[in-house]
């Protein structure tokens, strides 16, 4: 038996905030279809993170509330993943991940702001800084879309921008959606990163011996990797 | 301001509406080097991954392939061994303090100082001989494997990068010392573009635009990961006004980091285990250790990273071609995608001779924005 | 002392005698006078315009080797010696690798280059970095030949005029600006006998001729019909503009304070009278600096050409030779300037001293030059084992130089203070640039103009200044200097917490120096 002074270590403060987490996502979200549980990086330091499926109907609403409540207040990225293989109520996902940072804005002393310094071992509960992952699945559909969460975090505009750009996921109610990465002149209806568009090489059916594939041997004929 | 343009730091246009000299709206352009890295991606094997991280962004190549060698083991479930992860932070510090001399170096031309150019190029030579040394090219390295790093510190590193890195120290002082006291600059950095923590955050922008704003928020911290918290240093933070950061405080929050990072990897070469000054072959476990080849459908990892430039993120689902070999999809996220339509929104009310003078404080890679 | 290099008379007796032998003996003997008059002229313009253009060469090579060495990069010159010096005790046989044997005579001097020059550098671990010694080599090869080259490129690239732009200014714009850039040296003297022009009023065409650039400025930019020039144009016009008036005032009152508009004048009272107006009028020097080099559109007062946002600024779309001949008038108005502060403040063509010396030693021109070329000869037999034998030379060398040599060198240290300044400084904003133009030089200027009105009216009974005033207003110039450049408003500074301090580890009120304990 050991007397613990109840002093934790970090990574135990952050599996307790992580947990507190879906604590209130099951309590907020009960029979809406959400899950929510805590997941731990696989390598490295083992630092938990809360992963959250959340129904398509409801993302906004859960958007907000992890902004308003749960704090996540940066949006990191948001993307989109297309599974034409995949299970029939999952052709699509769209991938927000998010983060809670806690920046406050300075406050101000006599004219000047005074820095807000953080002491990362003495974190706890809300303060600790969270890694959200929020995964929505989008049935098989030719016109995959999504709420949009432009008015959660502005980091999520150009993020849904790029998303429906590259993967065709449109977000419902984003202001001034356009091509951002490719040119403005793509022809509608062109999304690269859906699997039926293949780059040379994407499944490697023949073997050319440069990489230009203008050569192949004689030898090499109806062989294939 | 078109894609031609001599120092935008990047290829990308920026359109600008001007009423005689003040801006008053701009639309950035993006995507003119759209490579379609992560489709390329889909159909590597991991380890091939690694160079097109690299040319990521190009100025700061070892922290784009880091976050995603740390990505891919958090995929490949893969244990690094201490003395790997040592010798990557003193590859990733290195080429933060290569990549701030470089935004350095091209932030004072922007203004119109050319003396300040050379000289940080000069320093920047001094980092690029050591990354050399480990990576065995200058600019990209393909320095990280998966479960370790390609080679260790060759024999009579830990001398020269000591020796260069007090070098650095004190030059960096000069080169300090010629922006810091001189009015002119601070008269065109200071009271220019204004930009506040939680309105940065939001927008997503990270890394030492939202340090100088007044917030110690650091990824290395925050969601730590390899050998940071062993390491003796400290978070570089300014302390604005009260409108927010401006140029200036961006300025000095990178100068300040580069002092840390140079720090750090004093550090890291007396604190690895094993001792700087030993040499262990390619292969040896202390370095590397054996990872898996493949990833189930199914598995998914992602790494938070904190780049030069702000927080990078890979994310990365497995199950792809090959059975596994390759990576069905794999997302980047960039921070300096963020980071320019925010820094656009910044420069609204300014001068157009202040465009440079904020865009060149954010520290813009287009590299890494278009990917 | 006496100018013996005394072009003009020269020149004069020389097309007299061509004018009397010529037109003299026929009916039309009484021309000889004005031809006699035209080819004096014409040879005083061809000399002055040949001394301009070949001395040029002199300041663009100041620009780059002092640019060079203040920003510590060798430079071709100085990388020569790469090639024969390896890196970390390394060598690199590079010869061996050509062809036919080619490399043996390389290696041959590689050799003796190695065993003279040496081999390595200082410092071990860090020798690719340069350590801004001269690493051995004592020469510097020239490099004025470099602009010569430059000319001959501008000579043969391509200049197109942009479809849409208004061709007839496009096409006079650098008309005007290099044709009145050449006419100032007209009246720009370089010793009371080397002058191409000298009116009564020289000093007032000089600066009327010098104010017509900025309009071929603007012209050009206007009219090359591209957003980033029409920036570029009416910035360059609002700010040459706004410099005209304090250079002008300021001019002025180097004028009131010698007494005359003529620059023979000004130099012959400031020769005159023991004292050069620099230490009179040190807050004039001062302005006259800091306009001339907003009007000459140098860094810190580059933004009409600011590269980082308008590309090359108001003369982006011009090419070739008539890009060539702007850039060549850029360097001209600088010159010129020069030129014109060693007139107007470090007393022209006079010898530092000259009239010190003169009084010493009387009688010196030819005693001097002979005990001189005699104590040279010594020195140089005996190897300079006696140093002190040497002391006299500069002395000597210097009595024999002609005053012309003295004006262009007095110049050129000047050029070398522009580029110290432009090697150290940021582009001014343009908004900044005008607001110090408007509110804080032109008071100043008329502010010195005061003094210089107070000094000519009460402090000076003509004849030679008593030696107490420049002093007095010397003393007093750097002491405000001084106390100028100490860090002024340390308590903003202090109250900007700078992060953790590397080297003291605590958190505490810092200002830029704090890096430095």
């Amino acid at each position: 038996m050991v007397f613990s002074l109840g002093i934790k270590t970090r990574g135990e403060y952050a599996e307790e905030a992580a947990q507190q987490v879906i604590d209130a996502a099951i309590v907020r979200w009960q029979g809406t279809g959400l899950e929510a549980e805590v997941r731990n990086h696989k390598s490295g330091m083992a630092r938990p993170y809360v992963y959250i499926k959340c129904p398509r109907n409801h993302w906004r609403a859960v958007a907000k509330w992890l902004r308003f409540e749960m704090g996540a207040d940066h949006c990191s990225m948001i993307t989109g993943i297309h599974w034409p293989d995949g299970p029939d109520d999952c052709k699509w996902e769209v991938v927000a991940h998010l983060m809670r940072m806690n920046v406050i804005n300075p406050p101000e002393r006599g004219g000047w702001t005074k820095q807000v310094i953080r002491d990362p071992k003495i974190l706890q509960d809300d303060d600790v800084p969270m890694e959200f992952e929020v995964s929505i699945s989008i049935p098989d559909t030719r016109n995959p879309s999504v709420q949009s969460v432009q008015e959660v975090w502005m980091g999520a505009d150009w993020n849904e921008k790029e998303t429906w750009d590259l993967v065709g996921i449109d977000f419902e109610g984003h202001e001034n959606m356009r091509r951002v990465l490719q040119p403005h002149d793509t022809p509608v209806g062109f999304h690269p990163l859906q699997r039926q568009h293949k780059i040379r090489y994407h499944d490697f059916e023949v073997m050319y011996d440069d990489a230009q594939g203008f050569g192949r041997k004689a030898i090499d004929e109806g062989k294939t990797k | 301001m078109g894609p031609q343009h001599p120092m935008t730091h990047g290829l990308w246009t920026l359109k600008v509406k001007v009423d005689g000299e003040t801006v008053v709206d701009t639309i950035p352009d993006l995507g003119y080097i759209h490579r379609g890295v992560e489709k390329i991606c889909e159909s590597r094997d991991f380890t091939k991954i690694t160079t097109y991280c690299d040319r990521l962004c190009y100025a700061s190549a070892n922290t784009w392939s880091h976050s995603y060698i740390y990505a891919a083991e958090d995929l490949l479930e893969v244990e690094v061994p201490e003395r790997a992860e040592y010798i990557r932070v003193i590859a990733v510090e290195l080429q933060r303090i290569a990549s701030h001399l470089m935004w350095l170096g091209a932030f004072c031309p922007d203004i119109g100082n050319l003396t300040a150019f050379v000289w940080c190029l000069r320093e920047r030579e001094m980092m690029l001989d050591l990354l050399q040394e480990l990576g065995g090219s200058r600019m990209h390295y393909n320095f990280p494997r998966i479960g370790g790093v390609k080679r260790d510190l060759p024999i009579g590193f830990a001398m020269r990068a000591r020796a260069k890195i007090k070098l650095f120290l004190d030059r960096i002082q000069e080169t300090e010392q010629l922006l810091d006291e001189s009015t002119v600059f601070l008269v065109r950095t200071q009271g220019v573009g204004y930009a506040k923590p939680e309105e940065m955050v939001n927008w997503g922008v990270t890394g030492p635009n939202v340090r100088a704003g007044g917030v110690n928020y650091d990824v290395r911290w925050a969601h730590p990961y390899s050998v940071y918290d062993q390491l003796d240093w400290d978070v570089s933070v300014e302390r604005p006004s009260i409108k927010g950061a401006d140029s200036y405080d961006r300025y000095r929050v990178r100068v300040d980091e580069m002092r840390q990072s140079a720090l750090m990897c004093l550090d890291a070469l007396n604190k690895i285990p094993g001792g700087a000054e030993t040499h262990y072959s390619e292969g040896d476990p202390m370095i590397i250790s054996k990872a898996k080849e493949r990833a189930e459908e199914g598995k998914t990892g992602f790494h938070h990273f904190e780049d030069s430039r702000g927080e990078s993120m890979f994310y990365m689902v497995g199950g792809g071609d090959q059975r596994g070999k390759h990576p069905y999809r794999i997302s980047i996220r960039s921070p300096m995608f963020l980071t320019i339509p925010y820094a656009s929104k910044c420069m609204i009310g300014y001068k157009v001779a202040d465009i440079p003078a904020i865009m060149g404080s954010f520290d813009p890679c287009i590299g890494e924005t278009d990917r | 002392m006496g100018d013996w290099f005394t072009v003009r008379t020269w020149a004069s007796d020389f097309s007299q005698m061509v004018a009397d032998n010529t037109i003299g003996k026929t009916s039309f003997s009484g021309y000889s006078d004005t031809l006699a008059a035209v080819i004096t002229e014409t040879i005083m313009a061809v000399n002055v315009f040949a001394i301009i253009m070949g001395t040029i060469l002199v300041l663009l090579w100041i620009e780059r080797k002092f640019f060079a060495r203040i920003m510590d990069r060798r430079g071709a010159t100085m990388a020569i010696r790469s090639l024969w010096v390896g890196e970390g005790g390394e060598h690199v046989d590079w010869y061996d690798e050509l062809p036919f044997g080619a490399g043996k005579p390389i290696r041959w001097l590689n050799g003796l280059l190695n065993n003279t020059f040496g081999s390595s550098s200082k410092y071990e671990t860090v020798d690719r970095v340069n350590d801004r010694g001269y690493h051995g080599i004592w020469f510097l090869l020239p490099g004025l030949i470099q602009n010569v080259a430059d000319g001959m490129k501008f000579m043969t690239k391509e200049w197109m005029v942009p479809a849409k732009a208004d061709k007839f200014i496009f096409e006079v714009a650098p008309f005007l600006i290099i044709t009145s850039t050449v006419m100032i040296f007209a009246f720009i003297p370089l010793s009371s006998e080397i002058y191409s022009a000298n009116p009564e009023l020289s000093l007032l065409f000089l600066m009327a001729i010098f104010g017509i650039a900025p309009l071929g400025v603007f012209f050009a930019g206007w009219s090359s019909n591209n957003k980033y020039t029409l920036l570029g144009g009416i910035r360059s016009a609002a700010q040459l503009t706004a410099y005209e008036i304090p250079l002008l005032v300021t001019v002025l009152s180097v004028a009131v304070l010698s007494g005359s508009l003529n620059i023979i004048e000004i130099v012959e009272f400031q020769i005159s009278s023991g004292s050069w107006n620099l230490f009179l009028l040190p807050l004039g020097a001062a302005l006259f600096l800091i306009t001339m080099v907003a009007e000459v559109e140098r860094i810190p007062f580059d933004m009409p050409e600011a590269e980082a946002e308008l590309v090359e600024g108001w003369w982006t779309e011009y090419g070739g030779m008539r890009w060539g001949l702007m850039f060549a008038s850029e360097y001209l108005r600088s010159y010129a300037a020069c030129l014109l502060f060693a007139l107007f403040f470090l007393g022209g063509w006079e010898m530092p001293f000259g009239d010190s010396i003169t009084n010493i030693i009387p009688n010196q021109d030819l005693i001097l030059g002979s005990v001189g070329i005699g104590l040279i000869g010594l020195a140089i037999g005996m190897r300079s084992e006696y140093p002190a034998l040497l002391a006299p030379i500069p002395l000597v060398f210097m009595s024999i130089l002609p005053p012309v040599a003295w004006l262009l060198f007095k110049s050129w240290v000047l050029f070398a203070l522009f580029v110290w300044i432009r090697a150290s400084f940021h582009r001014i904003r343009t908004d900044q640039i005008l607001e110090f133009g408007w509110r804080w030089l032109l008071p100043l200027s008329l502010v010195n103009l005061g003094i210089a009105f107070w000094l000519r009216l009460s402090a000076w009974e003509g004849g030679e200044w008593p030696l107490f005033v420049p002093g007095l207003i010397t003393a007093i110039a750097l002491v405000v200097f001084v106390i100028l450049g100490i860090d002024e408003d340390t308590s903003e500074l202090e109250g900007r917490t700078r992060p953790y301090s590397v080297y003291t580890g605590e958190v505490g009120p810092a200002s830029p120096r704090s890096h430095e304990k």
